[in-house]
């Protein structure tokens, strides 16, 4: 097994992001805009100028009239394909290879491909993403954008938890909403957009940070400002879940054989994020829906999960579902352990895949009932029990490489 | 009288033996048909299944049908492999060939008395045809009444397994009914029964449903008329004005 440290975590003040005019000068950075409108690209281009005096931009939108150029030579409007459309609140694998085939054709030496609501972005993030992919040596540049209890569940409760278990890269937003990259990255996207456009179709997704870590390139997470977070224009978590899980548990399926390998750096930590004893009605009533709605699936799909679960997670499922809302709160190590078993069941077909994924939201809600539970509105809190989700994932991949193996043997 | 007898005797052992004789070889050229085609079919898919798996067949098939795909080819497959699903197509499809051979050959040497043959032949026919459709009925009944379940459990409908059951039923009823109306089994008891059932079943259904949602419907009729009424400015008590902030907005992405 190798030992590879795949992610590095930097905070870059504005101070510190300062571009050193000997690295990047006559540099050009490539920034894709697929879904901003044109007076926020002419303002984008305002802003790019003035952070940056020696770095040359090339703006590719679709809202824009390609090929113009400003007065002063440094900011020029390329075209950006419209074909297929931007989805709308998240980058697809369509978005990428966009991107990748300007980054190439135009020898960009960073890129930056940004999101939807990307004008709400600090300026002082924009420069801090581009410096880190010009002079921070990483190939991949994610965002952190700072969160609340109560925002990005999905990447808290799976995204962020799988990928830095099973690829050691510890990025809260493995699904990001901007990115920035290298020119060896592009070419890698180019190559895996391609293929995932023609094998799933214009919203297949993408993996940046999986793709970076089997290529054995760098990924930087960088901690930016506050930004609007695009919210899906269809508001049914359980296709969304189906989607987003889905994809990720397709990309692990075909990268089995990388991340079996991968022994991560990341030491397992053991917090104590316990839930605030004496909850009263008003703190609770968020979460009381959630856990009826789970004893509800827990009645009906016994029947589904015992084909998915081993009968000690059903066990303790059992108890979930018998615990009073004041102590509802659903173990790590059973959530990590669930996860697993359900990508293991995907990758073996055990039942339909669309059965599968729908059977998983409600455990994914038991999740998050026990997390609001235990953040409690405390962002330090929220952020402990994040962490202590993430660990247990970190523990139990030997679970999940064995039975990934050995499939057929016995599970108690 | 005695010799009238063993005249009569004589006379049906000949027929019986004759019937025997002719019925013999197209009995037995059936069964060849069958074993042949059976061989033949074995050899076909042991090939394809060689071949299928040196180019990688399963690995292309999985990688073609990507990430989003909810139902995959993989999903109908035995064992979940594309592969043996065809070489086993292959195979079954030579002993279908056989079957239809074996009778037309047996159909054939029972020229002479075609009331057994006009008889067997379409009866078989229909035979494979049923049993097709209760295999088709029960996995269609299967994958139905699970998405159902599921759907209705993330719908949070407390009868969520009723639902599911009735789907199920209803599907089983339904294909039971197909086949034995292809069977041409009592089509006539069958069509009623099936009629009384079936409408029994969505009669239930629809009680089930209507009774438990009436206070969802009620709300709903509520929510409809007092909308267009509330044109006044509503007057805050200080109650309202002191209430605290609303909660943060659960974002799952």
């Amino acid at each position: 097994m190798s030992s590879l440290p795949m992610t590095e975590v930097s905070d870059h003040s504005s101070s510190k992001t300062l571009v050193n005019d000997n690295v990047s000068a006559h540099a050009t950075v490539l920034v894709c805009l697929p879904s901003m409108s044109a007076e926020g690209v002419h303002a984008l281009a305002g802003d790019l100028k003035a952070t940056s005096p020696h770095i040359n931009f090339l703006l590719a939108s679709c809202n824009t009239p390609s090929d113009s150029i400003d007065g002063s030579g440094r900011v020029r409007m390329i075209e950006y394909p419209d074909q297929p459309a931007h989805s709308g609140w998240i980058l697809t694998a369509s978005d990428y290879l966009n991107a990748a085939n300007l980054a190439l054709e135009y020898r960009a030496s960073a890129t930056m491909l940004l999101g939807t609501e990307a004008a709400t972005l600090p300026h002082e993030a924009l420069q801090t993403l581009y410096t880190a992919a010009l002079e921070g040596g990483g190939d991949l540049i994610l965002p952190r954008y700072p969160a609340g209890p109560h925002e990005g569940l999905v990447s808290a409760a799976l995204l962020h938890p799988l990928s830095r278990a099973l690829y050691g890269i510890d990025a809260r937003m493995p699904l990001p909403l901007d990115v920035a990259f290298s020119p060896r990255m592009a070419s890698r996207f180019q190559t895996a957009a391609k293929r995932a456009v023609s094998s799933v179709g214009g919203e297949a997704l993408l993996w940046p940070a999986t793709e970076a870590a089997v290529a054995s390139f760098l990924t930087h997470e960088v901690a930016v400002g506050r930004r609007v977070l695009p919210q899906p224009a269809v508001d049914d978590l359980n296709s969304l879940l189906a989607h987003i899980a889905g994809s990720l548990f397709a990309d692990i399926e075909t990268k089995a054989a990388f991340w079996q390998r991968v022994r991560s750096v990341i030491p397992a930590q053991k917090t104590n994020a316990t839930a605030k004893q004496t909850a009263g009605d008003d703190d609770l009533a968020e979460v009381r829906p959630m856990i009826a709605d789970f004893r509800n699936a827990y009645t009906n799909l016994q029947e589904i999960w015992s084909l998915v679960l081993p009968p000690q997670s059903l066990l303790a499922l059992k108890k979930l579902s018998l615990a009073e809302p004041e102590a509802f709160t659903m173990p790590a190590n059973l959530w990590a352990r669930t996860v697993y078993d359900f990508v293991l069941a995907f990758r073996l077909r055990t039942i339909n895949r669309g059965h599968l994924l729908g059977a998983l939201t409600p455990l994914y809600l038991a999740w998050v009932a026990s997390h609001l539970r235990i953040a409690d509105d405390d962002q330090t809190r929220a952020e402990q029990h994040i962490e202590e989700t993430s660990a247990a994932f970190i523990a139990e991949k030997p679970y999940i490489v064995s039975r990934w193996r050995w499939p057929d043997r016995f599970n108690p | 009288m005695g010799q009238q007898i063993a005249s009569a005797l004589h006379q049906s052992m000949d027929r019986v033996l004759v019937m025997l004789v002719r019925f013999l070889p197209g009995l037995l050229a059936f069964f060849l048909a069958l074993l042949i085609l059976w061989f033949i079919g074995w050899a076909i898919s042991a090939l394809a299944r060689r071949i299928l798996t040196s180019a990688r067949f399963d690995e292309r098939v999985a990688a073609r049908e990507g990430t989003g795909s909810a139902a995959s080819l993989a999903d109908w497959s035995p064992a979940n492999s594309p592969t043996l699903l065809v070489s086993r197509a292959i195979q079954w499809i030579c002993i279908l060939a056989g079957l239809a051979l074996g009778i037309s050959a047996f159909n054939a040497s029972y020229s002479s008395t075609p009331e057994i043959s006009l008889f067997l032949l379409p009866y078989l026919t229909h035979l494979t045809g049923a049993i097709l459709l209760l295999v088709i009925g029960v996995l269609l009944a299967r994958f139905l009444s699970r998405s159902v379940l599921i759907g209705s459990v993330n719908a949070q409908l407390q009868y969520a397994r009723f639902l599911s059951l009735g789907v199920k039923w209803l599907v089983l009823v339904l294909t039971a009914a197909m086949a034995l109306d292809h069977l041409r089994i009592a089509g006539g008891i069958v069509d009623l029964a099936f009629g009384i059932l079936f409408g029994g079943i969505v009669l239930t259904l629809s009680l089930a449903i209507g009774l438990g949602s009436r206070d969802l419907v009620s709300r709903s009729i509520e929510k409809t008329i007092d909308k267009p009424l509330p044109s006044r400015p509503v007057e805050f008590s200080r109650e309202t004005d002191v209430a605290e902030p609303p909660r943060p907005k659960l974002r799952h992405f």
